[in-house]
């Protein structure tokens, strides 16, 4: 039988490349069943799911949610954009709260790296982790190869660079693990001060200069700046950064190969990307953002039809 | 009571019988090395294949009362460190109030446990912000045995500086927690691969060297004496023994459970494993091993740092650093027998620390005040509620079998044996 080798996605770190194709045949079925006029399937009828975000989100949270309708699951929302720390609640009492309503699985977003991982040891619900602060957002990892896989077929040899904020990101953390596991060759490029001093111990290229990694991916995965989780400054100004880490058609053009334009969203257009690019035949950011729900049905479909050990 | 304790061997380098196996009789809180005749004791105790030391000494622990009676007060925490061995300890000034006028200091002086003597630092500077100097002569008058700002450090270079000049008018002992905390500022692991992988942000060993540099150049400028507490870098134990060689008066400890783990040991993101300073990689550790071999590394402490639940069970960025270890302090000194001469581990924790902060040091000779720890390098137990005498539960060492534990511990006519 065909099933996943772990009972929560808490990481991509955590999960083999096994696991990995089985989520990928999997999403390329829902991504059938999202494409008929019917779009919904009753795989997981009487499973309720509580979608609980600490964090700010939109389109990850809609895309969740939309995932869990398509399987016909219940679905509740809990969202607060505080760590509920800060309200006098612990994280455990909040779920366990919500867990006391009887829900099945919990799909979390959370500033804390490693929450997801804490909450894992003390309930029984399956877990999502749809972005721990800046450690790991896994199905993004996942629906990022996965859009790679449906363009290219496979994804062995091929050069990634990944573009921009390393160091606040867990959509590098996971999408490393998941490239290099796919067989990918990966790259970091960015201001010295946004990559983690030790991310060359992880087995990816280091580049301070755009242009240089630029030429040498076949895709450039470019990642948002997150102000928002930057708790010291890390580079003077916007401006600069746009003007010397920003991408522009220009560029694209310069090169002598086709490459491949990825983005997590949301963009902040002028900034990492101009529009230029973002909306050019390079881009393949609105695929990622389709082919989203369909690897989240396949991992909440997967993880449902996980016995406990 | 009389007291009998046969075949143990003395571990004490001001004894004559430094290295001996001898019985040691205790009547009335003196002592008698092998007493001829026949002796009647009240109790014995079989100490085959253990050690005999002096009383021991721990040089850095937080006792949390008054203040945060919640994580430990000084009941809870002076019967936990009885239970690892200890018969003195210094007692950090981070409570509330800090540990900075003489009543603070007397509060801790004269608590009156029976075995374990409170031995209270005074804070440097008002509050421990590293701003503003405490009176330092008052407070040593009233009983502080040696200056610090506890988990915190003295972070004002100027503030360092004078600390250093005001303090040598009684040759009084600064201790410093070697931390930059703009370097370490949201750190919650040591930077490396692993905080890499983790996605949390780390804190350097540079945070420290730097520090230890800085102190030391301080130190070389203004003259006095400095002590490095819980060094936990390789580069920290180069620096602090180049330093000494050319003959700045520094001494430093680590945290006997410094060497127990590895930054790749946090996998699960499990607050006890939370600790400041973190812990670090196989180099470092290798480095810190050496350091205690080389006697690099004076001291062995506790570094018992007491949290209740509400602080520890979270989210890994929002739980607090520290974990207690009264009680595996002996069991750490079991594991780290392997690698360093039991000897040399038991006189840091025993002898050493005293002498760094002038203290008067017990010894095991006739008609001396029995002032004695019995340790046991081979007995097995678990920490747990049955075993663990803190308030607080955080360790990493939880519910897990220990090898090592201390079986008795005298103080005059005193006498305190594991049940």
């Amino acid at each position: 039988m065909s099933q996943l080798s772990q009972k929560h996605l808490l990481g991509i770190k955590d999960i083999t490349r096994k696991d990995i194709d089985l989520i990928f045949k999997t999403a390329r079925s829902f991504k059938d069943v999202i494409n008929r006029p019917i779009k919904k399937v009753p795989s997981l009828r009487d499973i309720t799911i509580a979608n609980i975000f600490f964090e700010n989100s939109t389109r990850t949270r809609l895309s969740f949610e939309l995932a869990e309708k398509r399987l016909s699951a219940d679905v509740v929302n809990f969202s607060s954009s505080s760590s509920s720390v800060k309200k006098g609640e612990t994280l455990l009492d909040t779920v366990n709260n919500i867990l006391a309503m009887k829900v099945d699985m919990v799909v979390m977003r959370h500033s804390s790296p490693g929450a997801p991982h804490f909450l894992s040891r003390h309930i029984k619900a399956n877990i999502v982790n749809a972005g721990d602060g800046t450690h790991e957002h896994p199905t993004q990892a996942l629906l990022d190869t996965f859009s790679l896989h449906d363009k290219f077929g496979s994804l062995e040899g091929m050069k990634v660079a990944i573009i921009g904020d390393i160091l606040h990101s867990r959509v590098a953390i996971s999408n490393i693990f998941a490239l290099q596991k796919l067989g990918a060759e990966v790259m970091v490029c960015g201001p010295n001060t946004l990559l983690p001093k030790h991310i060359a111990e992880l087995g990816v290229k280091v580049e301070l200069d755009v242009m240089r990694a630029l030429k040498w991916c076949d895709v450039a995965n470019v990642l948002r700046i997150q102000l928002e989780r930057q708790q010291i400054k890390y580079f003077p100004t916007l401006r600069e950064y746009s003007l010397y880490y920003g991408i522009n058609k220009k560029m694209l053009e310069s090169l002598d190969k086709e490459i491949t334009i990825m983005h997590p969203g949301p963009i902040n257009r002028g900034v990492e990307l101009n529009s230029d690019v973002a909306d050019s035949d390079h881009s393949i950011i609105l695929e990622q953002v389709e082919n989203g729900v369909a690897v989240r049905m396949a991992v909440l479909y997967l993880l449902a039809g996980v016995q406990d050990a | 009571m009389k007291l009998l304790i046969k075949g143990a061997r003395v571990i004490d380098r001001n004894s004559e019988f430094h290295g001996k196996v001898c019985d040691v009789f205790v009547e009335r809180g003196r002592i008698q090395v092998n007493p001829g005749g026949k002796i009647s004791a009240d109790r014995e105790v079989e100490a085959k294949g253990m050690y005999l030391t002096p009383g021991w000494f721990d040089m850095r622990c937080w006792l949390a009362d008054p203040g945060f009676e919640h994580k430990e007060d000084l009941e809870s925490g002076l019967t936990a460190a009885m239970y690892g061995g200890f018969t003195g300890v210094a007692a950090l000034p981070n409570n509330s109030p800090i540990t900075q006028s003489k009543n603070d200091v007397k509060y801790l002086a004269n608590n009156g446990h029976p075995i374990v003597t409170i031995y209270p630092y005074g804070a440097v500077t008002l509050g421990c912000k590293g701003e503003e100097l405490t009176e330092m002569i008052d407070l040593h008058t009233a009983g502080a045995v040696g200056f610090t700002d506890g988990l915190s450090p003295v972070w004002h270079s100027d503030i360092l500086m004078k600390a250093l000049q005001y303090l040598q008018k009684f040759d009084g002992q600064l201790v410093n927690k070697a931390e930059d905390r703009y370097l370490t500022k949201y750190g919650t692991m040591h930077e490396g691969k692993q905080s890499t992988m983790l996605g949390m942000k780390g804190i350097p060993g540079i945070a420290e060297e730097l520090m230890i540099m800085r102190d030391l150049e301080l130190l070389r400028y203004a003259g006095g004496k400095i002590h490095f507490a819980t060094i936990s870098s390789a580069k920290s134990v180069a620096l602090i023994k180049a330093a000494r060689k050319e003959g700045l008066s520094v001494t430093c400890d680590m945290a006997s459970y410094q060497t127990a783990f590895l930054d790749s040991d946090l996998v699960n993101f499990d607050a006890n494993y939370k600790v400041q300073p973190p812990f670090r990689e196989k180099s470092d550790r290798s480095a810190l091993i050496r350091g205690l071999k080389e006697d690099v590394v004076d001291v062995l402490v506790s570094n018992h740092v007491p949290q209740d639940m509400e602080n520890k069970k979270l989210e890994f960025d929002l739980a607090e650093f520290g974990i207690i270890s009264f009680q595996t302090v002996a069991s750490d000194i079991a594991a780290l027998s392997n690698e360093v001469p039991v000897e040399s581990l038991l006189d840091k924790i025993s002898i050493r620390p005293r002498e760094i902060l002038g203290l008067e040091i017990p010894v095991i000779a006739d008609d001396e005040t029995a002032d004695l720890t019995l340790f046991d390098p081979k007995s097995e137990w678990i920490l747990d509620r049955q075993t663990s005498h803190s308030k607080s539960h955080n360790s990493p060492f939880w519910g897990k079998k220990l090898k090592g534990r201390v079986q008795l511990v005298v103080k005059g006519a005193k006498v305190h044996i594991t049940p």
